[in-house]
């Protein structure tokens, strides 16, 4: 576990690393399709060229924004698997963000909420964050609107709820 | 909250030079001037005198203290993933890869540019290339450099365009009180 924490640490480099180097062409080739389109000024509408030209460019440029989201998701999943060591934990983490995913939480709140499965009380969670008590107050109240709870222990009994009927074995 | 001195004198100075003379050659005066040439050698002044700094200036302008770091990098974006707040005093790790990046962007359009003037080069077309698509990517780099600047600014709640005039960064407390 260890060790696939490690190469998913460089595979998010390597994404990044990636990631410049597209908007380095991005950036090239968006100004190449303005001079494109400058040049053949009102017959730009007759070249098949520029038609592909555009589209191409508009791609990178989604492709780009696509990765940007991938890396930050992962990267996101990265941190709050960081103590993990099992299998097991693994696959309860992705039971969590599937219910997060639900529950319509931001990233700033399914890592509050990460930390508050795991145990963590307000004030740790605001240190581990860098955030004020108050704040993480806040999020913790939206969290629990949000699961429509009252308490902690009613997101962890609606958690674990989850994970035994997942974990069933299909008879 | 706490105030820390980090960009010295020196550091701010380059800045702000930087910022004028590189708009009014990108933005403002015509290429073919002989002041646009005259700013051009300027920047590079400026550029080689940060490079300098980085070795000799005071500790936070040190390129010891934010050496290129893939790590550091995707853990500040790892940061932003997750919405927590580390507070870097120095150069943030994203922070410290825009510098380099523009250095180095701007020492070649300086080394291009200082081609295009000399007879050896006259009318070669590869210098031009160079010189225009390096500052096509330095003028991305310089908008992209002022979104991350507001971005990290709302984000980490400390005023950096502050800091780089008054040369303290207020930070808030180490423990989020």
């Amino acid at each position: 576990m260890l060790f696939s924490m490690r190469t998913s640490q460089s595979k998010a480099a390597a994404l990044f690393g990636l990631m410049i180097a597209q908007i380095f062409c991005a950036v090239f080739f968006v100004l190449d399709v303005i001079a494109d389109y400058r040049e053949a000024g009102t017959e730009a509408a007759y070249h098949l060229h520029l038609y592909v030209e555009t589209l191409a460019t508009f791609s990178l440029v989604f492709a780009i924004v696509f990765e940007g989201k991938f890396l930050l998701a992962m990267l996101r999943r990265q941190a709050h698997l960081e103590e993990s060591l099992s299998n097991a934990r693994s696959a309860v983490q992705e039971i969590m963000e599937d219910r997060f995913g639900e529950w319509g939480l931001t990233p700033s709140e399914q890592d509050i909420a990460t930390f508050l499965i795991k145990g963590f009380s307000t004030s740790e969670i605001a240190d581990l964050r860098g955030s004020a008590e108050g704040t993480i107050k806040t999020h913790l109240n939206s969290i629990y609107r949000k699961a429509g709870v009252r308490n902690r222990t009613e997101v962890l009994s609606l958690l674990l709820d989850c994970i035994m009927v997942t974990e069933r074995p299909a008879a | 909250m706490q105030n820390i001195k980090v960009w010295d004198p020196a550091v701010r100075l380059f800045h702000w030079s930087l910022v004028i003379a590189f708009t009014a050659n990108a933005l403002i005066l015509d290429d073919d001037s002989k002041l646009h040439q005259y700013v051009g050698y300027v920047v590079v002044g400026l550029v080689a005198f940060r490079v300098l700094w980085g070795f000799v200036g005071s500790r936070y302008a040190r390129f010891n203290s934010f050496p290129p770091s893939v790590a550091g990098a995707t853990e500040q974006l790892s940061d932003m993933a997750t919405g927590r707040t580390k507070i870097h005093v120095g150069h943030t790790p994203l922070g410290a890869l825009m510098i380099y990046n523009l250095l180095a962007t701007l020492a070649i359009i300086g080394a291009s540019g200082y081609l295009m003037t000399t007879d050896m080069f006259w009318g070669v077309e590869w210098p031009e290339e160079v010189h225009e698509l390096s500052v096509a990517w330095a003028e991305f780099s310089v908008v992209l450099h002022i979104a991350a600047v507001i971005f990290e600014s709302r984000r980490t709640k400390v005023n950096l365009p502050r800091a780089m005039m008054t040369g303290v960064k207020t930070v808030p407390d180490a423990k989020g009180g």
